[in-house]
């Protein structure tokens, strides 16, 4: 994890103050070399010379706009980009996206943001690619294992259908939040979703079977009514 | 296209009477004129009639007229005789000298068909022989009309067919002058359709309706002018604004970035911790101001793109709610759903339209601080064919004559109270995202009454 704190950061924006505070923030972090660059010209130069593993990029530049030096920049060099910027608007950011940003933040932000979204970056392109694993919890003495499709209760298993284990990974990842049917429906059908309601029900009804002590009355994955439901999981 | 079929259609109709109109008209003058002229003073036809009747045969062989039929004969210059039997005149009345003679058969046959030595004559039956009237030489003007009897029996016919064959002639004349005209009209109601439809038009100025093609040309360069400079003076608003919030925004990074920075650092105070945190929570509202502001603009001048595709309003009202709750929604406040029609559709901006959802909610929730039931429906009018959501409150509400003041910007001229609190961007940009979707944003409250937002989108319900 450290070697990502070791990366080479340049910061591209015509603001000093604006830098300088981005610097304090990320040297208070922990990263060490950090690079700063006020135009476009200036930014190239750095770049060709220091090769920076990440750069935090303004659009609106003296010389120029952060949309043409990325796509100059995409000439010679795949490092990723984080766009910083006070144009919001959504052409802006599918723009920035679209030329292969990595990401796209608008002003103003909470800098506990920004080193987030950073750090994901960074771990993302610099980690090892580590298998992206489905999540495995548990719900007392049940195991949830997503990853098998399988419900472990002691010794017996309940092997969980291709259905139900789209809608219990939506209803995993949104945990204790509520999840809209029409978002279940989509999880599961996919865009053209609309009538599957009452077959979603069913769906339901089944996990439960396999999830709960008493299908019922269920404790773990509640009917919200009129919303959707929500599964219940204890942060171990 | 129907137009000018139509300005064509009243044309031949107005013609086709006009014309039948006429042929009567004149009919009837023509028919009145001649038997007019027929029967100036008395008919030839009258007067020797009167005249045969009126004379007499006395007991001693001679004969009388009574004065007014000899006042007739005198008033018309006439002079009459009484042809007998034999051809001898029996009795006469101012007879020229030259008729003083007998007259064999083929005489009387000649003279009652033509002329008597040119005299117009005119004969009727006595019981002692043929009565003869004649007029001045030149008076009048004799004609023997003989008709085939099948031509008189056919005349109602012939008259029905010079009737429609005079209606076939104004319809076809009609035609033919009509869409000369209309030829010529047609370039010019196209002008107007287009400039009613705000499309740029040129009319070539030729022919008789020169001068209107030139004014509907002209119109419609003057119309082009207006609408170029109120863009331009739209956009240079809009501008303005999006300016003004992108130099905001920066500065106000700065001032986020430190205030949230001093509120977590553990070295300092609590009290200055939270004191950092107020600086934190102001520049956020500065910062949603700001692009409130730029939002509420865009919709103002109608700048903002609309990504727009089919959404469930059902689906949208759901997650807006489940957000909500989500997100720790004050105990006070109870959310409730009630969807009355599930497949009610419209095609919308999703982003947009979650907003004023969001902004509805956090009205009834922002005025008030001590807790309400907020319910949210769906409809769908069957007859309207638009679907609506509605935001329902039962908090305190606001007087009857303050509900248009909503819906006007906080600075607006047209408002006429000053705004309680809230920024107030958050009901004009309702009405406004409203409008952007060619719908509406209904609101209807009174004091303690709560507050009820319906917008009504139109639907494309498609099942």
């Amino acid at each position: 994890m450290d070697d990502i704190k070791n990366k080479k950061l340049l910061i591209i924006d015509d603001e000093f103050e604006l830098r300088n505070m981005i610097n304090g923030f990320l040297r208070k972090e922990g990263f060490t070399s950090i690079f700063q660059a006020s135009n476009c010209a200036e930014a190239l130069e750095v770049i060709k010379s220091v090769k920076p593993d990440i750069a935090i990029l303004d659009v609106m530049l003296p010389d120029g706009d952060g949309f043409s030096l990325l796509s100059a920049l995409r000439q010679f060099s795949n490092m990723p980009v984080l766009f910083l910027s006070a144009r919001g608007e959504d052409e802006d950011r599918l723009l920035g996206l679209g030329l292969g940003a990595d990401d796209y933040i608008v002003k103003p932000f909470l800098p506990r943001e920004l080193i987030l979204r950073l750090t994901a970056i960074l771990r993302r392109v610099y980690s090892t690619p580590k298998q992206e694993q489905r999540p495995v919890f548990q719900l007392k003495e049940r195991i949830i294992d997503l990853e098998g499709g399988i419900v472990r209760n002691g010794s017996t298993e309940y092997p969980l259908t291709a259905k139900e284990h789209a809608l219990l990974f939506k209803l995993y990842e949104n945990r204790n939040r509520i999840v809209t049917s029409d978002a279940l429906c989509q999880a599961a059908w996919g865009d053209d979703y609309y009538g599957y309601e009452n077959t979603l029900m069913v769906h339901i009804r089944r996990i439960r079977e396999k999830i709960e002590d008493n299908p019922s009355s269920p404790e773990y994955l509640l009917t919200i009514r009129g919303l959707g439901y929500k599964l219940m999981v204890k942060e171990v | 296209m129907e137009s000018t079929f139509r300005i064509l259609k009243r044309f031949i109709s107005a013609t086709v009477i006009i014309s039948i109109f006429l042929l009567i008209f004149n009919f009837i003058l023509l028919g009145v004129w001649v038997f007019k002229g027929m029967n100036a003073g008395h008919s030839p036809n009258d007067v020797v009639q009167n005249v045969a009747k009126s004379l007499r045969i006395s007991p001693n062989a001679s004969y009388s007229l009574d004065f007014s039929t000899s006042e007739l004969l005198r008033q018309h210059h006439a002079w009459a005789m009484l042809v007998d039997g034999t051809g001898h005149i029996a009795w006469n009345y101012m007879l020229p000298h030259e008729l003083t003679k007998t007259y064999s058969l083929a005489d009387v046959a000649k003279f009652t068909r033509n002329y008597l030595m040119d005299y117009p004559v005119f004969v009727w039956e006595h019981a002692e022989g043929l009565v003869v009237v004649g007029y001045p030489k030149g008076s009048l003007a004799k004609y023997q009309h003989i008709l085939p009897t099948s031509w008189v029996s056919s005349s109602p016919l012939r008259i029905a067919s010079l009737l429609i064959g005079n209606i076939a002639l104004a319809v076809l004349l009609s035609l033919f002058i009509g869409s000369k005209l209309i030829r010529s009209i047609r370039p010019l109601t196209q002008g107007i359709q287009g400039l009613a439809e705000d499309i740029e038009v040129y009319v070539e100025p030729k022919g008789v309706l020169a001068n209107l093609a030139q004014s509907v040309n002209s119109a419609s360069a003057l119309l082009r002018q207006r609408n170029a400079s109120l863009k331009s003076r739209d956009e240079a608003r809009s501008n303005w604004i999006a300016g003004i919030s992108h130099d905001i925004r920066t500065p106000l990074s700065i001032v986020l970035g430190y205030s949230s920075n001093l509120e977590e650092s553990s070295d300092i105070p609590v009290q200055k911790r939270q004191q950092a945190g107020i600086i934190r929570q102001q520049a956020e509202k500065l910062g949603s101001l700001v692009s409130d502001l730029n939002l509420v603009s865009m919709l103002e001048y109608e700048m903002q793109p609309l990504d727009k595709k089919p959404i469930r309003l059902s689906a949208l009202v759901r997650q807006a709610a489940s957000d909500f709750l989500n997100n720790g929604l004050d105990e006070h406040f109870i959310l409730d759903v009630e969807i009355n029609d599930e497949n009610a559709q419209v095609s919308g901006d999703e982003r947009l339209l979650m907003r004023s959802i969001t902004n509805l909610i956090l009205n009834s929730i922002n005025h008030n601080p001590d807790g309400c039931h907020i319910l949210l429906q769906t409809f769908y009018n069957e007859g309207s064919k638009t679907c609506s959501f509605v935001v329902i409150d039962d908090g305190k509400g606001v007087s009857q004559n303050e509900l248009p003041d909503l819906l006007e910007l906080p600075f607006s001229s047209k408002r006429k109270r000053p705004r309680h609190n809230g920024h107030g961007l958050g009901l004009p940009m309702v009405a406004r995202i409203a409008k952007a979707h060619k719908g509406h944003l209904l609101l209807s409250s009174d004091i303690g009454k709560g507050l009820r937002a319906e917008i009504v989108l139109p639907s494309i319900k498609v099942e």
